[in-house]
């Protein structure tokens, strides 16, 4: 099989780049984690570590203090603390979804990037998942959300209660991400295993590896687990962000209370997610020289689902807009108005040129093909991705139905370095992850290389 | 530390007193609040002023008994003792100035922890303001001084003594030559017999009065009118056509309990045929009168003069026999003469059923002309009486100022100061500080350590009057006995006790020394009898004096007027009033009154340089802009507040803030204006400059946050949604169209329909309340109460201005008009509680079920269950539910615990609270009525109509909230439902509300254009947020 069969058998650029054998891709991959630490991940992780000690350290003030150190007030019950968790939660469905749903839909391109994409998902969860628990009153008593059979509270909790549903939506799916996550790795960890130089990854990865052969039936058997996994969370990557908006969706704030959210929340979240991977993606291929690995043909199909989904949250913008206005309801009408030209329009302008200006530039597959573009482009959209949900939270909240209690919401230093403490948490569990865990799914890339397919049964 | 001595004969309290005086404890209470003091410095603190130790440990721990030793009352139960968990009710009285307020005080386990206005008391009938409501803080003020004070140095009571019998024999032997006593005003038997001992026993001291808020103006006017002073007493009710002139009677005038429930009796609608008087308003500022009147003439202070010579003339020119000749007047004044014909005509075609009144800052002149309006109208006897004086100590500036003079010319070489604070109140002329330097004894009772007291030789710390006998008359000349609700819980000693000490040498008790005053009033015979009944009633019966109907002398007028021209400058004024919050200053260290949104400019915490929109537009400011105001050579920076409405060119400050010695809550709060205030204008002046400075001072407003409102697209918007919430018509509009907001409230409530099957609630009780928009006047009698009641914390201003005040009723307070034209705006009040919606959208966001639905209809908080998400806080149409984002009871003084309400939770940070509908005063009566049924007492067990009445609509003055069982078809909250003005805000949303509002009905002259009405049309039943 040389280059030229390649071109003649694939209309598109090949999957992976520079025709590595099996043996290539298993050295390169996890020389990555057997090689020599480089100085600039002690570097990195040094500096991402030290912004936990900021999220620990506003964390810890805040359970002493109270939620008063935040920017919350009267009208605004809810401020970045729930902006940051819908946040988070967006980043967190590009994974699962590359995982899962481009798996099913047979999407080879995918397991260049789906490993690192799904522990971005991973951590994302983990981070959402702290604004919940440590935005109630009384942190010390959260556990009552679970519906455990207890004397002391008498009661079940209240299943009307979005926030009850947000607790199993997305312990739901951080726990079959985590799971589908964990399946995908176990050839890879059995790789590393049989490669292990030291007693401790010897150990640790034939723990991890569960006794992996990689054997015909195992083989069988891996692949239909993974096949019903994936099945599994692709109705995750769906009802998770829906439920999330019902929280919103379900109360009757104007600017809340719409029933397009759904659909605008999943399309957001899908469109924030991808933008994260590409964020990530970019630099990861850059300092582990994945370029080969990481194809600008991956980039750009990553590209097109950010202008679909770019176009899709522009399209419910405008939705929200006309239905506003087409509803007749004064307090409706106004909530809309408001956000573009109230107090909070820098907010809302950012959003849109963030959100729905940016991603145009996608059309053109010059800038498509862009390293820079690209780069520069997706983090304007983790930006105006942000902005889209302050617009929501707090410019409802903060002129709702009576005037007397509007107010205007300021966050605090501590809503700004909790914040940012979460991007540390994030970024040194990335950075463990790319360190200790193989970055790239090396079975699966195997299995999109031309010479696993030599009679071409399965061209796409 | 003498507080807890041995006079009450316990050996119990024996011993504490010796602890009480080891060295150790007089060093920590001495070190304990300078310390606190010093704390309120920094901004930040002072929302934690409750979390700040106060009184001392020892102290508190004594707190559980302190039930005086003398025979008192209970006014509705009559325990034999005092059963645990069930409170007891006392009548006593608030002494205020020139009058007082009956109060009936609930008692739990003796301590006094709730006030309400005594149903008997000819001054509160029933009803109370904010200040009666937040005396049970000042009673509990950790602040108020615990010990004498010798130069500084702590003494004891029989130090002082001694010291004064030193003095007594000189003085007793020279009548009295070199003493002199300043008080303040009263109205008080014991008061003025001591006085006249006084006078008897030293006849060339001197006495004199002063006090920096009163009536004198008014009392100097009737007397120039009629050759006597009296006072007046109102009958609002009476009259169809009222004119104020520059009078918030409603909020700062005396009797302005009386005069709201008068007011609004006069215009309350049943149906749309009942008759409703008409109020005419002419002031400088935007008071809480100006803001419920039917017609509003902005007009500077010193043009009002001007303005009722003119009303004369007009009255006169349409035939009513007013007998003053033309009255000079100096300058033109600026107003709509067809107002002032529309108003004169109106005034004519009521003779007999017409009030006007003017305002105590207004000048003795003015008060002369309207006492002759009125008597020319034949208002005399029929809407206004009049009340000679009796056992009253007149309020007299001039008094005050020949004490200066005498202590100047070394006439006064010893001067007690019986209450009062006059180095921070007086007159910025009168220099105080130095004339007390310059005695050799000053002596100064008083409740707090305060500026006068630092600077006193002796400092006597003086008696709360809940803890102290006293006896007090209100206007009408009814007689009360101020009783005691708790032994001296510092210590302390009354006026009363104090002027006796003076003239006797010896300590006298202030019950011997009421009933020595009593004992002649009610007879020797059966004394014991009627003494008890006076204390179980409040008051005395038929002691009010027959009223005067005084003749009018229009020579003295004229003469006067000719000493005393009217005269109108052009140019910018200043006009001083009195705080809402801290009155004159006094109830400076109150939490709860400085962090009570004022009724009009939503500030707390602070006073400002108030102005109307135009006048802030011509000198370039905007809110919270520093100015520097300089007037007379005197100087003060202040920041700007815009109050639109406000006469143009009319800068108002408020009296009263700025203490330095008022204690951790008051110290430095706001800007003190005194120091512009001169004796000449004690009240207004022209000759006011406003200087603009850079910068900006932080104000914490509960409403119109940082201005917003100034926005065009809100300010737009809120024009645009207010007919939707507060819904307002005219009179005539209504009488025309009487259903139309029935009409609306049912077409909400077609199409607000459930996708299920609602519980029906139509067993058993079922709460539910009804606010009449057309009563409120904006007082916020019932936010204090609601503090008191159910223990809401202080917060303080970093709070407030974050946008987390926790009251659970707040009056939101609108402008309708044209946003273009700020002036020209009404003004609408709306209490706002919670809901109680039966549809409740707190409800179902819950995820911990933490709040409820009862059975009979109560949105119930279950601060166990609560976890403290926030989520029912967003989803509240109302957003009155208020969270604890810090734990803001943390370390409230012992001391201040006294007074919180036993049947109420105290709540945690982190947890969710809102109005409850008073649900413990529900569960007490239900158990009473069970308790009563089982005893054989009552012959069923169900609450009657009128036996629940939650705590706003106790206070409420003007009887606007009306609460009870909705399911009862014969209750008052039914009846007031089914007016044909009721509504439910916010109906449109099917959350089913249970609180319920009465639209609000103006009253405007046909003749004269109303202003900015929000227009109420037939098809406004499609209005709302529908179509």
């Amino acid at each position: 099989m040389d280059a030229v069969t390649a071109e003649k058998t694939h209309v598109d650029a090949p999957l992976i780049q520079g025709n590595p054998t099996f043996h290539d891709v298993s050295e390169k991959i996890s020389s990555l984690i057997e090689g020599k630490t480089p100085p600039l991940w002690f570097i990195a992780i040094g500096l991402s570590s030290s912004i936990v000690l900021l999220l620990l350290g506003s964390v810890g003030y805040l359970l002493w203090e109270g939620l008063g150190i935040w920017g919350l007030q009267n009208p605004n019950g809810w401020g970045w603390a729930i902006v940051n968790f819908v946040f988070w939660v967006g980043i967190g469905h590009a994974g699962t979804l590359i995982s899962a749903i481009l798996f099913l839909l047979r999407q080879k391109w995918r397991t260049s990037i789906n490993r690192f994409a799904e522990a971005m998902t991973l951590f994302a969860v983990i981070c959402a998942g702290l604004f919940p628990a440590i935005h109630v009153g009384r942190i010390w008593l959260i556990y009552w959300i679970f519906p455990y059979p207890t004397q002391y509270l008498s009661m079940w909790p209240n299943f009307r209660s979005p926030l009850l549903w947000d607790a199993f939506a997305v312990g739901t799916y951080f726990t079959v991400s985590c799971l589908f996550w964990y399946v995908g790795l176990i050839p890879d960890l059995a790789t590393l295993r049989d490669r292990a130089t030291t007693k401790i990854r010897k150990v640790l990865f034939g723990i991890f590896a569960l006794g992996w052969r990689g054997g015909n039936k195992q083989w069988k058997h891996y692949e239909l687990a993974y096949l019903l996994l994936a099945g599994l969370s692709t109705p995750l990557v769906l009802s998770v962000h829906s439920i999330v908006s019902t929280d919103f969706a379900v109360s009757i704030i104007p600017g809340w209370h719409t029933t397009i959210f759904p659909p605008y929340f999943v399309a957001g979240a899908i469109f924030s997610g991808f933008a994260m991977v590409m964020t990530l993606g970019i630099i990861t291929r850059k300092i582990f020289g994945l370029e080969d690995y990481i194809t600008i043909r991956h980039l750009e199909n990553m590209n097109k689902i950010m202008l679909l989904t770019g176009m899709m949250v522009g399209y419910a913008y405008g939705c929200e807009f006309f239905i506003a206005w087409y509803s007749g309801n004064e307090f409706e009408r106004f909530a809309f108005i408001n956000r573009a030209f109230g107090p909070y329009w820098w907010a809302y302008w950012s959003m849109i040129s963030c959100n729905v200006l940016v991603p145009q530039l996608f059309w053109f597959k010059k800038l498509r093909r862009s390293i820079p573009v690209m780069f520069v482009a997706s983090i304007f959209i983790n930006i105006g991705m942000w902005f889209e949900r302050f617009v929501i939270v707090i410019t409802s909240l903060s002129r709702d139905f009576l005037p007397s209690s509007w107010d205007y919401y300021r966050p605090t230093i501590f809503d700004v370095t909790t914040f940012i403490g979460t991007f540390g948490l994030f970024l040194t569990l990335f950075l463990l992850f790319v360190r200790f865990l193989p970055v790239i799914a090396m079975a699966e890339v195997k299995g999109v290389l031309p010479q696993a397919d030599p009679h071409h049964h399965d061209t796409h | 530390m003498s507080s807890i001595d041995g006079k009450n004969g316990k050996q119990y309290w024996r011993s504490l007193d010796q602890l009480a005086d080891s060295p150790e404890f007089r060093q920590f209470t001495e070190r304990e609040f300078p310390e606190g003091a010093s704390e309120m410095t920094d901004p930040v603190t002072r929302r934690t002023f409750l979390k700040l130790m106060g009184a001392s440990a020892a102290l508190a721990g004594l707190t559980g008994c302190r039930r005086p030793v003398e025979k008192i009352i209970p006014y509705v139960v009559q325990p034999e003792e005092v059963i645990p968990g069930i409170p007891n009710y006392y009548a006593t009285a608030m002494p205020f100035g020139t009058g007082a307020y009956g109060l009936v005080v609930e008692n739990h386990e003796g301590r006094p922890t709730k006030i309400e206005g005594n149903p008997k008391h000819p001054s509160s009938l029933g009803g109370s303001n904010a200040f009666m409501q937040a005396q049970i803080l000042g009673l509990y003020d950790p602040d108020r001084s615990q010990r004498v004070l010798h130069k500084g140095v702590s003494k004891k009571w029989s130090d002082f003594t001694a010291a004064w019998r030193e003095l007594y024999p000189k003085f007793v032997e020279n009548q009295g030559k070199g003493l002199a006593i300043l008080s303040e005003s009263f109205a008080s038997p014991t008061m003025a017999r001591l006085k006249a001992e006084f006078e008897a026993m030293f006849p060339q001291a001197v006495w004199a009065t002063y006090e920096p808020v009163t009536d004198e103006t008014l009392f100097e006017g009737i007397e120039i009118a009629t050759g006597q002073a009296y006072q007046p007493r109102y009958h609002f009710d009476k009259a169809d056509v009222v004119l104020s002139v520059d009078a918030d009677f409603t909020l700062m005038e005396s009797e302005n309990v009386v005069n709201a429930r008068g007011f609004i009796a006069g215009r309350r609608l049943k149906t749309e045929h009942d008759p409703m008087n008409r109020l005419y308003m002419v002031e400088s500022m935007y008071t809480a009168t100006g803001a419920v009147a039917d017609h509003r003439l902005r007009l500077q202070s010193s043009q009002i003069g001007a303005f009722v010579a003119a009303l004369a003339q007009e009255l006169q020119a349409q035939g009513v026999p007013v007998s003053l000749d033309a009255i000079p007047v100096d300058g033109t004044a600026h107003f709509d003469k067809k107002w002032l014909e529309a108003l004169a005509k109106d005034l004519a075609h009521a003779p007999g059923k017409c009030l006007i009144v003017a305002g105590r800052r207004q000048s003795p002149a003015v008060h002369a002309m309207v006492f002759a309006l009125n008597t020319a109208l034949g208002n005399i006897g029929q809407t206004v009486d009049y009340y000679p004086f009796q056992d009253v100590e007149r309020p007299r500036l001039s008094s005050f100022t020949d004490l200066l003079a005498k202590i100047g010319n070394q006439d006064v070489n010893t001067l007690v100061m019986l209450g009062g604070n006059p180095v921070y109140d007086a007159p910025a002329d009168m220099d105080m500080t130095r004339a007390l330097k310059s005695l050799q004894h000053s002596i100064h009772l008083s409740s707090h350590v305060n500026e006068t007291s630092k600077l006193a030789e002796w400092h006597l710390p003086q008696t709360h009057f809940l803890e102290a006998w006293g006896d007090v008359r209100a206007v009408d000349g009814t007689l009360s006995v101020v009783q005691p609700m708790i032994a001296p819980l510092f210590g302390a000693k009354s006026a009363i006790e104090v002027l006796s000490l003076l003239i006797t040498g010896k300590d006298g008790r202030g019950y011997d020394l009421v009933r020595a005053t009593w004992l002649p009033r009610l007879g020797e015979l059966d004394f014991e009898q009627h003494w008890r009944k006076v204390l179980h009633e409040g008051v005395l019966e038929n002691s009010a004096a027959t009223p005067v109907v005084p003749g009018l002398n229009s020579e003295s007028i004229r003469a006067y007027l000719q000493d005393h021209p009217i005269v109108v400058k052009s140019g910018m004024e200043i006009v001083f009033y009195a705080s809402p919050a801290t009155f004159d200053g006094r109830f400076a260290n109150n939490g709860w009154l400085q962090e009570l949104p004022d009724s009009m400019t939503k500030l707390t915490w602070d006073n400002a340089a108030l102005m109307s929109a135009t006048t802030a537009k011509e000198l370039g400011v905007e809110n919270e802009n520093w100015v520097e105001l300089s007037y007379r050579g005197k100087r003060l920076k202040m920041p700007v507040w815009v109050m639109p409405g406000m006469a143009d060119k009319s800068v108002a400050v408020a009296l009263g803030y700025g203490r330095e010695a008022a204690g951790r809550v008051g110290d430095r709060v706001g800007f003190n204006t005194y120091r512009l205030r001169t004796s000449q204008a004690l009240h207004f002046d022209q000759g006011l400059s406003v200087t603009k400075l850079p910068g900006t001072y932080e104000m914490a407003c509960t409403q119109d946050h940082h201005g917003m409102d100034t926005e065009k697209l809100a300010a737009d918007q809120i024009q645009k949604r207010l007919p939707m919430l507060i819904r307002e018509m005219t009179l005539s509009d209504y009488q025309h169209h009487p259903d139309q907001i029935k009409r609306i409230k049912e077409h909400d409530r077609q199409i607000a329909k459930s996708l299920w099957k609602e519980p029906s609630y139509d067993e058993g009780y079922q709460w539910g309340m009804v606010i009449d928009l057309n009563a409120c006047v904006g007082c916020n009698a019932c936010t204090i109460a609601c503090q008191s009641e159910n223990n809401i914390p202080v917060v303080g201003k970093t709070e407030v201005r974050r946008g987390r005040e926790m009251h659970w009723i707040r009056i939101d307070r609108y402008f309708t008009g044209n946003p273009e034209k700020p002036d020209d705006a009404e003004m609408v009040y709306q209490p706002v509680a919670c809901h109680h919606c039966e549809n409740a959208p707190c409800e179902q966001v819950c995820p911990f079920a933490a709040t409820m639905h009862d059975k009979e209809g109560l949105n119930v908080m279950v601060y166990n269950r609560c976890v403290g998400t926030r989520y029912c806080l967003d989803n509240c149409p109302y957003k009155v539910r208020r969270f604890n984002f810090f734990n803001y009871t943390k370390a409230t003084p012992e001391i201040v615990k006294m007074g919180m309400n036993p049947d109420v939770t105290v709540r945690f940070r982190g947890v969710m609270e809102k109005c409850t509908y008073c649900t413990q005063r529900i569960n007490y009566t239900r158990i009473k009525v069970k308790n009563e049924f089982r005893n054989g007492t009552r012959p069923d067990q169900h609450i009657h109509d009128g036996e629940v009445v939650s705590a706003c609509q106790q206070a409420c003055p003007t009887q606007a909230i009306t609460f009870g069982n909705i399911n009862d078809p014969q209750s008052q909250v039914t009846q007031m439902k089914a007016i044909n003005r009721d509504y439910e805000m916010l109906a449109e949303l099917n959350i089913k509300p249970r609180t319920s509002y009465l639209a609000k009905v103006r009253n405007p002259n046909p003749e004269l254009e109303p202003v900015a009405v929000p227009p109420t049309t037939d098809d406004d039943h499609s209005g709302g947020s529908h179509h």
